[in-house]
């Protein structure tokens, strides 16, 4: 492959006395949906907050285009493009939802409290630009409508979507989604679903760790399956669904394998 | 079209405000009261920064006092003794303040609730000991007198009235700056911050550097205002800028309500209203009064009072036009 | 610095000291039951040597009921703050907490100065003024009730929480909170115990403290500010640190206010525990900036 997006190298990240992560290896291919699954306690999530800058690591490196993101934290890494959503949506619940994309918009913008406080035509200049593409991408994920209403008003399927939009406002290169299908109902995941190819489309990478089978081997190009920390396959959808330890990791897990 | 409404409304109450407050210093209207007005304005600039810091960081400063006296001292010491011209010793003690502010933010914003509150605290109490016992530079507990007045040319700041008006256009553009701090992207990112301080992080915003900043900006706030103290009293002593007076910026700020503007004007007055008037026969029951309020404020209004009720009207006024849309 | 200075200096530093910890410790306690700084909690010093002084000279009540009387109204007190202030504010933010605390302090500030007004009152000494001599300084009685009271107290409180049922419970809210309520234990309750026990903690420091120097109604402030720093410097969880940091504060002051220093008057000592503040808030932070990176 050309350069991946993103690659670690001996990940590894330990909490006191437990291995969260352990020697991982990654190298995902730009432009691809790649999908991150595991039995619960696997290391996803830390995988991700890693990633994101949340923890810093206690071992190995983690580079993003080619390039090592040493300490960077998280402010800086959504700078530099890497976007991710949360398990618990975390929107800016004293926000419209309009008002939530466009905080998305912070490090694409530059102004600050001086141009501000005087209202300098820059200031103007970016707001307007700030709206604009927000609202596009409200409306591309179909919330349009709801632009002017408290962001928590909304069921929690839009909610989540609202908090993809959110990250999506960031232009990202790279965008971790964590469990973007929980709490969805069968219709809104197929929408979820065809919204993460039209961001592939867009050209942006996709990581995302998800607990549902159907979602995942609907649209994942590439499955990483985590256990107890390190990494026990990888490939396609159809290959690790064969594949004897990723079976024998969810075998006595009251996991859903379809 | 609601929007259209609403502004016209607001309009309409900023004008009637303004024409309150250019009518005040008349006799025949509230006149006595022009000097309570001007500590009202004074002390509004040094609110409106607690506010902003209570409202968009969920912290507390206890020592407000300090950067409000720093900015007397250094306008006092500057323009008296060195002989600097007032306006550029404001604004150098301004930006001093700020920079001082900067240096301490970072240290003080990695601490947390409590701790950073006792630090604020120890803050207040160290640079009022500074005040006093500094006193080559200070005059320490005596102080320094016949501080010159504000001019700009041939016009000078030295009348109750003229100073009346000044201080008042100085509080009016501190808040006016301040509320279009609060309705562009960086009030929005403070917004955010608020709302969700790891979602913010995720967005590219920089948490600690924007508490830092807002910080900063009450420190200056601050500043102006003990700036324009001296050159209203043309005296200053380590008095006023004690324990006692960052706490009652606090009473002023949870009147007037976390993260509100406006609100800072309400909670000043209130509080001077308060103490200046009503209870200036009862010696020492402002600190009884102060300390009620905070309690009970905090336990059933805890986003302030003023934003309290003005969310109560809010509530109020939905609930009745919801009834009126009613067939 | 002479001996007989610097002796005088241990034990008077000693003494003071001794209350710090006093104070330090009430934090402390609160603290871990309840997550809460009081920052009322000097207010109980000053309400135990105000009550003494009023119970015994204004109102004529004999020494030793004065004082019993003086830490029971005291730690009435404290249990009120708790029920009326801070259980009501249920699910309140640290912030809102802290500043429910501070206006409570300036109010019973305010009122003990409407009362009994603003100047300086002493009661009388536990047993006498004859001041004993040891190594060419002199040791005034009360000196000793208060380091002695302070260790009598410090081990009940170990007896307490190690030895008896409540006691225990105490520490099981401080641990886990969930957890003890899951066993049975009501933490509301626990939380107005730690409460009591602080305002009762204070108020014994005040009422033995008092007759040695003088006490007012302002006292309060700079004694909850100086218990608090002893309290961090026991990471508000070990006693024994906090005492020891109590100690060590006093003793500081002292030498620091027979030494004389430089442009500084007689506000020097209260400075002393400023910077010792902001040195334990400054390391504190640097502490917490070296744990984000690798958290």
């Amino acid at each position: 492959m050309s350069q991946p997006i993103l690659e670690t190298k001996v990940l590894g990240k330990v909490f006191g006395g437990l291995t969260a992560l352990d020697k991982v290896n990654l190298a995902v291919e730009a432009g691809k949906i790649i999908s991150v699954i595991g039995p619960n306690g696997a290391g996803k999530t830390t995988l991700f907050n890693l990633i994101a800058g949340v923890y810093a690591p206690s071992s190995g490196e983690i580079y993003f285009q080619g390039k090592p993101l040493g300490n960077a934290p998280p402010h800086r890494r959504a700078a530099l493009g890497v976007a991710r959503t949360f398990q618990g949506v975390l929107l800016f619940d004293n926000m419209t939802t309009m008002e939530n994309v466009m905080s998305g918009q912070h490090p694409r913008s530059r102004y600050g409290f001086l141009e501000a406080a005087l209202r300098l035509p820059k200031a103007h200049r970016e707001e307007e630009t700030i709206s604009l593409k927000a609202m596009r991408y409200l409306n591309l994920v179909g919330l349009g409508m709801h632009a002017q209403q408290n962001a928590l008003s909304l069921p929690l399927g839009q909610q989540k979507i609202l908090a993809i939009a959110r990250a999506l406002a960031t232009e990202p290169k790279l965008l971790l989604l964590d469990e973007p299908g929980a709490g969805l109902n069968a219709l809104e995941k197929q929408g979820l679903g065809e919204l993460i190819r039209r961001i592939r489309d867009m050209g942006i990478s996709v990581i995302l760790v998800e607990h549902d089978m159907d979602l995942v081997m609907g649209i994942a190009e590439w499955v990483i399956v985590l256990d107890s920390g390190q990494k026990i396959a990888e490939g396609t959808a159809s290959q690790i669904q064969k594949d004897r330890r990723v079976i024998a990791a969810y075998l006595g897990e009251e996991e859903k394998v379809e | 079209m609601l929007e259209r409404l609403k502004r016209r409304w607001t309009y309409l109450a900023i004008a009637a405000m303004l024409l309150f407050l250019v009518l005040i210093p008349f006799d025949w209207f509230l006149g006595q009261y022009t000097v309570l007005m001007i500590f009202i304005g004074i002390h509004t600039m040094v609110t409106v920064g607690l506010c902003l810091l209570m409202g968009y960081t969920g912290q507390v400063s206890l020592g407000q006092a300090a950067f409000y006296g720093l900015g007397a001292y250094f306008s006092a010491i500057l323009s008296k003794t060195y002989h600097v011209n007032p306006w550029l010793a404001m604004l150098m003690a301004a930006i001093a303040t700020g920079a001082f502010a900067y240096v301490i933010g970072y240290p003080f914003f990695r601490l947390r609730g409590n701790y950073l509150a006792m630090a604020t605290l120890g803050l207040g109490l160290i640079v009022g000991i500074l005040f006093s016992q500094l006193d080559r530079f200070t005059g320490g507990s005596m102080g320094i007198r016949e501080i010159p007045p504000l001019s700009i040319g041939s016009f000078v700041f030295n009348t109750t009235l003229k100073r009346y008006f000044l201080v008042w256009v100085f509080c009016l553009v501190t808040l006016l700056l301040a509320q279009n701090i609060v309705r562009s992207r960086t009030g929005r990112a403070l917004r955010a911050i608020r709302g969700s301080e790891a979602a913010a992080e995720s967005v590219g915003i920089n948490a600690a550097q924007f508490k830092v900043k807002i910080f900063v900006l009450g420190a200056v706030f601050a500043s102006l205002a003990g700036s324009l103290y001296v050159h209203n009293f043309f005296y200053v002593n380590p008095g006023p800028f004690g324990f006692l007076f960052s706490v009652m910026v606090v009473v002023m700020a949870v009147i007037g309500g976390l993260a509100s503007i406006w609100g800072a004007i309400f909670g000043t007055a209130v509080v001077h209203i308060l103490s200046d008037e009503l209870l200036i026969e009862f010696g020492e029951w402002d600190t009884i009064v102060y300390g009620l309020i905070l309690v009970v404020v905090m336990i059933f209004v805890p986003q302030g009072l003023f934003v309290g009720l003005r969310e109560t009207y809010e509530h109020w006024r939905l609930r009745h036009v919801e009834r009126r849309a009613e067939p | 610095m002479s001996l007989d200075l610097f002796v005088q200096s241990i034990i008077s530093g000693l003494s003071q000291g001794s209350i710090y910890a006093l104070v330090g410790l009430g934090f402390t306690i609160i603290f871990t039951v309840t997550g809460i700084i009081n920052f009322a909690q000097g207010e109980f010093v000053m309400l135990g040597g105000m009550f003494s002084w009023a119970f015994f000279t204004l109102y004529g009540v004999p020494q030793v009921p004065a004082l019993i009387l003086s830490v029971l109204v005291a730690t009435a007190i404290g249990a009120v703050l708790y029920l009326l202030a801070i259980r009501s504010a249920r699910k309140a933010s640290v912030v809102s907490l802290i500043i429910i605390t501070i206006g409570a302090s300036i109010f019973i500030r305010g009122v003990v100065g409407e009362i009994w007004g603003r100047d300086f009152v002493r009661p009388p000494y536990f047993t006498g003024e004859n001041s004993l001599h040891f190594l060419g300084a002199s040791i005034e009685p009360q000196r000793l009730w208060i380091v002695g009271t302070t260790i009598f107290v410090a081990l009940i409180l170990h007896f307490f929480f190690s030895r008896t049922m409540l006691g225990k419970a105490l520490k099981a809210c401080s641990v886990n909170r969930i957890g003890a309520a899951l066993v049975g234990i009501n933490p509301r309750t626990m939380s107005l115990i730690a409460f009591a026990l602080a305002a009762a903690m204070g108020a014994i420091g005040g009422i033995v403290t008092a007759p040695q120097g003088t006490t007012w109604a302002d006292a309060g402030l700079m004694l909850g500010l100086k218990g608090f720093v002893a309290a961090a410097l026991g990471g508000f969880r070990s006693q024994v640190a906090t005492v020891i940091g109590g100690v060590t504060l006093g003793i500081l002051e002292q030498l620091a206010i027979r030494v004389n220093w430089g442009p500084f008057g007689s506000d020097y000592a209260d400075a002393i525990a400023l910077v010792v503040l902001l040195l334990v808030l400054l390391v504190r932070s640097g502490k917490l900036a070296a744990e984000e990176r690798t958290s």
